[in-house]
């Protein structure tokens, strides 16, 4: 296993996971690529943190999910975003930048 | 809900959670393969990559929340299978957990019935009794011009009006029977807010007339009793004493007065008191009782109840119900002429008293009682608790190894002890479940054992969530008392200890770490045991004294009768007759030696008390201390009772109607009336000049009972008081008082048929009704000894044991060092002495102040009664070393070569 890639701050991954799913509904596997693919695959997903958290945001009600078959036939658990789970998202993303902002001042002026 | 949700779905959504890692892992190794992998390099990447399906499988788990629950169900699982393994034990537990939780339920179940539960009625909070206050007792009796002044006064507030329980002869086709009856206003039902069960109750059309309608309604109990709920009784006509009325409906289910502890079975309107011959407990001053009652304002007869709602109880109502009270108390100030007399009438005020719990006669003998009961109870439980508790660390130590086991493997303390705890708790559950079922049965048994006669007294005991509640919060409560402390000591144990020693050791006394908590367990167990055994010698020597108390007349050889002339239509004209011809029939039956009669009679609670006692050449006496009770008698009355004449003579034929009234004083009375005064020959009465002549003095006698106050007493001659008619009828008899009984009262039917006669027994049995609960307190007392004298024995006993086995090797290294075994039976028991000592003096301190505090009912000792406080000390003792012999001498056979060979 490449271990160079960076971890994934930690409770960052459900936000992203929200992210991701913003953009229309996905089983597991698909997210864990998504994440993968659009991070140019500098983010890794671990799957020991994957499935645990897609229940945890299932519990919160903030995914919900339903069973579905892909075309090739294999039965998968699509999650989709819940009205609630759209408004965490924003909450976190908006949370995200003010802390990416003020990390960014630091790193600028604390010279 | 949620996560109960979750945990009833916990197989399915373990299986979609497998199901959805099993599909990502497909989808990797479709990918692999696409990227040109073999398919089965391609699974063995994909697997590599994923790590291992455990992990995830556990963490999702707790992401689901539910983790606890599933430690919990593994807990209970696990206990459960280590309580199977050990059969012996957990029925010994569960069954002594079920007697002492089910005894402090079952204490609970009658308590709560008798002081805590609000009536059936709607609000019942609003209720108020009105009660005349400024004497010693509470005074809730009223006139019936009294209770129409208040509703004229304050009109905008609900009163409604009940005569005291009578009983009452009801028939319907048939033999008739004796039943408890009460008259009550029109509105009551209305005003209590009781609605019917079938057909209707009164209103107030039914109480507008004097002397109207002839209706009754029945209570839900006697119709299901009597008539076994058929709706066709509503509409029929029955007989109340002897009066044709209709049955107009069934008060709703549950209600049964405002009586707790008293089976009402019918309601009648207030205005038939006379038709009905309904001459209920009362107070007349100035007043003809046989003219109705209702109109006559010196007969005070009703308890009066009122409605207060919330938004009215803090206003000027209440004062406003003050001075109606006070304006009739003081036109009945002006009537007296003697100022002191008038000052004493004046005293009275009226007082408001919640009425939420209703009357009851019960709660005041019994409140006191059942405190002691639940405390002792509770001091039973207790000791099964500390019982169990040094069980659980006994059978503990035994299974260190397993601990040590669990705890080197990585269980944390925490589980550890979270496992222990949910063992205790779980016997609790399985006993606080035997409980409930120990509760109904106890309670029941309780009611039986507090009657006076063989009838349980009938207090409804509701089986709801009160109880329930109850047994849940003793079950658990027992459960962390037994169980905590042992779970923090064992899973202290140290790691290494229990698993290198294996668990026999041997271990000199002075590095010990746990047999000191045990013997605390110990030294608890011993202590409470000695404070209950005080409590039940106790009470056990208060009943021996009372029934050992002498009485003043002949107890076995005295037959009593008991009939209801009035009720049985017998008026005061056919009196005399009936009475020769009664008394004739008993002179008649074998064995009687002499026959006579009495009003209200000797150990019966009933009683005629008056007030105003003029006595020849005395000022007035005024106040409750100078009421003065009396009785009607025939003639041979002391002779019959056996009651010796100390100065005087008897009535004789000659006095009679037309000669001067003369009466007979017990000694109580001379010496509180008369002083240093010889008072035969002297007058008292309740005019002026005083109507008696005293003739005679007799011995005091404990006419309301032995342990019970002697009151003034003045016996009358029935002769020369035609209005009074006599419900009793006494016989001495020579042959065995039982047959005399049963042949008495097969004479007195014969004698005269309509007469309806209540009961024939000895004094000796009304003697014991009047001390059924100090009967009660000395059965139950001496049975919690008992059952906590057995428990801290077998304690003793389990703990001995198990320290001797501990010792072996110690014990078999003394022996073979050349120890005598009669040195090393005195060591264990010397460690035992010691241990119990310790309890009894703790428990002899204890006991002394509890004693204090149940002074009130015990009888014939003192709170630090020395010969009570030595029995008990004696038999703890005795039982003690008898526990602990056993062990002794098992230590003493000890086989040094085996001793030491189990190394």
């Amino acid at each position: 296993m490449p271990s160079d890639r960076s971890d994934l701050l930690q409770g960052t991954l459900d936000m992203l996971i929200l992210k991701v799913l913003n953009r229309g509904p996905l089983h597991g596997y698909a997210i864990a690529q998504r994440i993968g693919a659009i991070s140019r695959a500098l983010l890794q997903v671990p799957q020991g943190s994957l499935y645990p958290a897609l229940h945890r945001l299932e519990n919160k009600r903030l995914l919900s999910a339903a069973w579905a078959r892909t075309p090739s036939g294999r039965d998968v658990k699509v999650y989709r975003l819940t009205t609630q789970g759209r408004r965490q998202l924003s909450e976190e993303v908006a949370d995200w930048e003010r802390l990416a902002e003020a990390i960014r001042l630091i790193l600028q002026t604390a010279e | 809900m949620r996560w109960l949700m979750r945990l009833i779905r916990r197989n399915r959504l373990e299986d979609e959670l497998d199901r959805e890692l099993a599909s990502h892992v497909e989808a990797e190794i479709e990918r692999l393969i696409a990227d040109g992998l073999t398919p089965s390099e391609a699974r063995r990447q994909a697997l590599a990559a994923f790590g291992g399906f455990e992990p995830i499988r556990e963490r999702a788990r707790e992401a689901r929340g539910t983790q606890w629950i599933e430690h919990l169900w593994q807990d209970i699982r696990y206990g459960a299978r280590v309580l199977r393994k050990s059969p012996g034990f957990t029925l010994a537990a569960v069954g002594s957990l079920a007697i002492a939780i089910g005894a402090n339920a079952a204490m609970f179940s009658v308590t709560d019935a008798l002081l805590f539960r609000p009536l059936p009625v709607e609000r019942p909070r609003e209720l108020v009794f009105l009660n005349r206050a400024g004497y010693d007792e509470p005074t809730l009796r009223f006139s019936y011009p009294a209770l129409q002044r208040f509703r004229q006064g304050v009109p905008e507030v609900p009163f409604a009006a009940h005569t005291s329980i009578a009983r009452t002869l009801f028939s319907v086709d048939g033999p008739s029977e004796l039943v408890l009856g009460q008259l009550v206003t029109g509105d009551w039902f209305d005003v209590l807010g009781v609605r019917a069960e079938a057909g209707r109750v009164f209103t107030a059309a039914d109480t507008r007339e004097l002397g109207g309608k002839p209706v009754v309604v029945l209570s839900d109990d006697f119709w299901m009793r009597r008539f076994a709920r058929d709706p066709a009784v509503i509409g029929r006509t029955v007989t109340i004493n002897r009066v044709p009325v209709t049955v107009v409906g069934i008060a709703a289910r549950g209600f049964a007065g405002l009586t707790i502890g008293t089976r009402l079975d019918c309601w009648l309107p207030l205005t038939m008191q006379q038709e009905l011959r309904f001459y209920t407990n009362n107070s007349a001053e100035d007043a003809d009782p046989r003219k109705p009652w209702l109109p006559q304002d010196g007969i005070s007869f009703l308890t009066v109840v009122a409605r207060l709602p919330d938004g009215i109880a803090h206003t000027a109502v209440p004062a406003r119900m003050a001075a109606v009270h006070r304006q009739s108390v003081d036109s009945q100030a002006e009537k007296q002429f003697d100022p002191e007399r008038r000052a004493f009438v004046r005293r009275e005020y009226l007082e408001l008293m919640p009425a939420w719990r209703g009357q009851s006669p019960l709660r005041e003998t019994f409140t006191k009682p059942l405190q002691v009961l639940m405390g002792m109870t509770a001091l039973v439980l207790l000791i099964g608790c500390a019982n169990l508790a040094s069980l659980i660390l006994a059978r503990g130590t035994a299974r260190s190894r397993e601990l040590s086991l669990r705890l080197s493997l990585g269980a944390g303390r925490g589980r550890i002890v979270r496992q222990l705890t949910t063992e205790s708790l779980l016997l609790a559950g399985l006993g606080g479940l035997a409980a409930v079922a120990v509760a109904r049965w106890g309670a029941d048994g309780l009611l039986k054992l507090a009657a006076t006669t063989r009838v349980p007294i009938p207090l409804s005991l509701p089986f709801d969530w009160r109880l329930i509640t109850f047994a849940a919060a003793a079950s658990l409560l027992t459960g962390l008392a037994f169980g905590l402390m042992p779970a923090l000591r064992l899973s202290r144990a140290g790691l290494v200890d229990g698993l290198k020693a294996g668990s026999r050791v041997t271990s000199s006394s002075g590095r010990e770490t746990r047999v000191p908590f045990g013997r605390v367990l110990i030294i608890a167990q011993v202590t409470l045991a000695l404070t209950l055994l005080v409590g039940a010698v106790a009470f056990v020597r208060t009943f021996k004294n009372l029934l050992s108390e002498q009485t003043g007349f002949e107890r076995e050889q005295v037959v009593s009768a008991r009939f209801e002339p009035v009720l049985a239509g017998f008026g005061k004209e056919q009196w005399p007759a009936l009475s020769e011809r009664l008394l004739d029939a008993a002179q008649r039956v074998p064995g009687v030696r002499s026959a006579s009669l009495g009003m209200t009679g000797t150990l019966t609670g009933v009683m005629r008390i008056g007030g105003g006692i003029v006595v020849e050449g005395q000022p007035p006496h005024v106040g409750p201390e100078w009421t003065l009770r009396e009785e009607q008698v025939g003639d041979d009355f002391f002779a019959t009772m056996g009651m010796a004449l100390v100065r005087g003579r008897d009535f004789r034929r000659t006095d009679g109607a037309g000669t001067q009234s003369v009466a007979v004083i017990n000694e109580t009375m001379a010496k509180r009336f008369f002083g240093d005064v010889d008072p035969i020959g002297r007058h008292f009465g309740y005019g002026s000049p005083p109507e008696f002549e005293v003739i005679g003095i007799v011995r005091d006698a404990r006419v309301d009972g032995p342990g019970r106050p002697v009151p003034s007493l003045a016996y009358l001659l029935l002769r020369q008081h035609p209005d009074d008619i006599a419900n009793y009828l006494y016989v001495r008899v020579t042959s065995a008082p039982d047959t005399a009984a049963n042949t008495l009262r097969a004479a007195l039917s014969s004698a005269e048929p309509g007469l309806a006669i209540r009961e024939v027994t000895t004094l000796d049995e009304l003697t014991g009704r009047t001390v059924a609960r100090e009967r009660l307190m000395s059965q139950l007392t001496s049975g919690f000894g008992l059952l906590a004298l057995a428990v801290a024995a077998l304690g003793l006993y389990a703990t001995i044991s198990y320290s001797v086995v501990r010792r072996t090797s110690e014990l078999g290294v003394r022996l073979a060092l050349g120890a005598s075994p009669g040195s090393v039976r005195w060591l264990v028991l010397r460690e035992t002495l010691l241990v119990v000592g310790a309890g009894c003096v703790i428990g002899l301190l204890l006991a002394v102040p509890a004693l204090r505090y149940v002074g009130t009912l015990l009888f014939g000792l003192s709170p630090g009664d020395p010969v009570t406080l030595a029995a008990a000390t004696a038999v703890l003792l005795s039982v003690s070393i008898l526990a602990a012999l056993i062990p002794a001498m098992r230590a003493a056979r000890t086989d040094p070569i085996r001793a030491l060979r189990t190394e």
